[in-house]
């Protein structure tokens, strides 16, 4: 029982990861380079399609709490390949831990509320009220992390479509990705 | 949850946005009986037509809805009828194009 349920916060843990590292690259290594041709004026750190964002906010509707570790180690190692060594100052390890707690407490809280959006088998999924918790997550982010480094306006109002437009639109690669998938038979 | 059900919500969330989105021609009804089954084939593999009478999603449709919608959904690709067992039970399916 106990090795099951390791086995299984191990294999959820390599997937979230995996997928947070590869949204990572996929966002600063194809998608930031053709931003800067057009928005030449923003901050290099702030993408407009923060594809991790995504991940994250759906690693914690699926996982809940368990999100959290499973996120941990893609979120450290994006950290310290961005940021180097200095990932580990207090500051950078603030925003590591509010990046990987923010989307679980958001939902929990939600829920508490009264707006339970877990996954359920005798429940509808409702994509729209996710992309509301996208925006949630995303603010209540930007809030705490502006505590751990303190940027522009400017960069936030960034951010917070970065977040929105990343999370749309790796649904919508996920989306056409399973109905390739059924289309050709897997 | 295991983690065959967490890909099967996922896979629901995604479809939920396809419909909103017009790529699917499926209706209310219709999406709804195929989230029951899709979450009763889950556990079961083959789904019967009581277990999904009593789907949560469904306590509200009507007999004659609920088994026009079935037929279609049958039609379009999305459920098949067991070969292999007595009457009421089908396999979820995954419609070409």
């Amino acid at each position: 029982m106990a090795a099951a349920t390791i086995q299984r916060l191990a294999v959820e843990t390599g997937v979230v990861s995996l997928a947070y590292i590869v949204a990572f690259f996929a966002t600063f290594e194809i998608l930031m380079p053709v931003q800067n041709l057009f928005f030449t004026d923003l901050t290099n750190r702030a993408s407009l399609l923060f594809l991790p964002h995504g991940v994250r906010v759906l690693a914690a509707w699926l996982l809940g709490w368990r999100s959290v570790l499973a996120l941990l180690p893609g979120v450290i190692l994006v950290f310290i390949y961005a940021a180097g060594w200095t990932a580990l100052e207090p500051s950078r390890l603030a925003a590591i831990a509010i990046a990987v707690t923010v989307p679980a407490l958001c939902f929990q809280t939600l829920r508490l509320l009264g707006r339970d959006l877990s996954p359920a088998p005798e429940r509808r999924p409702c994509w729209p009220c996710l992309m509301a918790a996208g925006l949630v997550i995303s603010l209540v982010t930007s809030l705490l992390t502006n505590f751990a480094f303190g940027s522009a306006p400017k960069e936030y109002i960034a951010y917070l479509i970065g977040d929105v437009f990343g999370l749309f639109f790796l649904m919508l690669i996920l989306m056409y990705t399973f109905r390739g998938l059924r289309r050709s038979g897997v | 949850m295991s983690e065959i059900s967490k890909l099967t919500e996922l896979r629901k969330l995604l479809m939920d946005m396809e419909l909103s989105m017009g790529l699917q021609d499926l209706s209310a009804v219709e999406r709804d009986i195929y989230y029951a089954a899709s979450d009763k084939a889950v556990s079961t593999g083959a789904v019967k037509t009581t277990a999904l009478q009593t789907h949560a999603l469904l306590a509200s449709v009507s007999r004659p809805t609920f088994f026009r919608a079935l037929k279609s959904l049958q039609g379009k690709g999305y459920l098949e009828q067991c070969k292999n067992s007595v009457r009421g039970y089908y396999i979820v399916k995954t419609p070409e194009g």
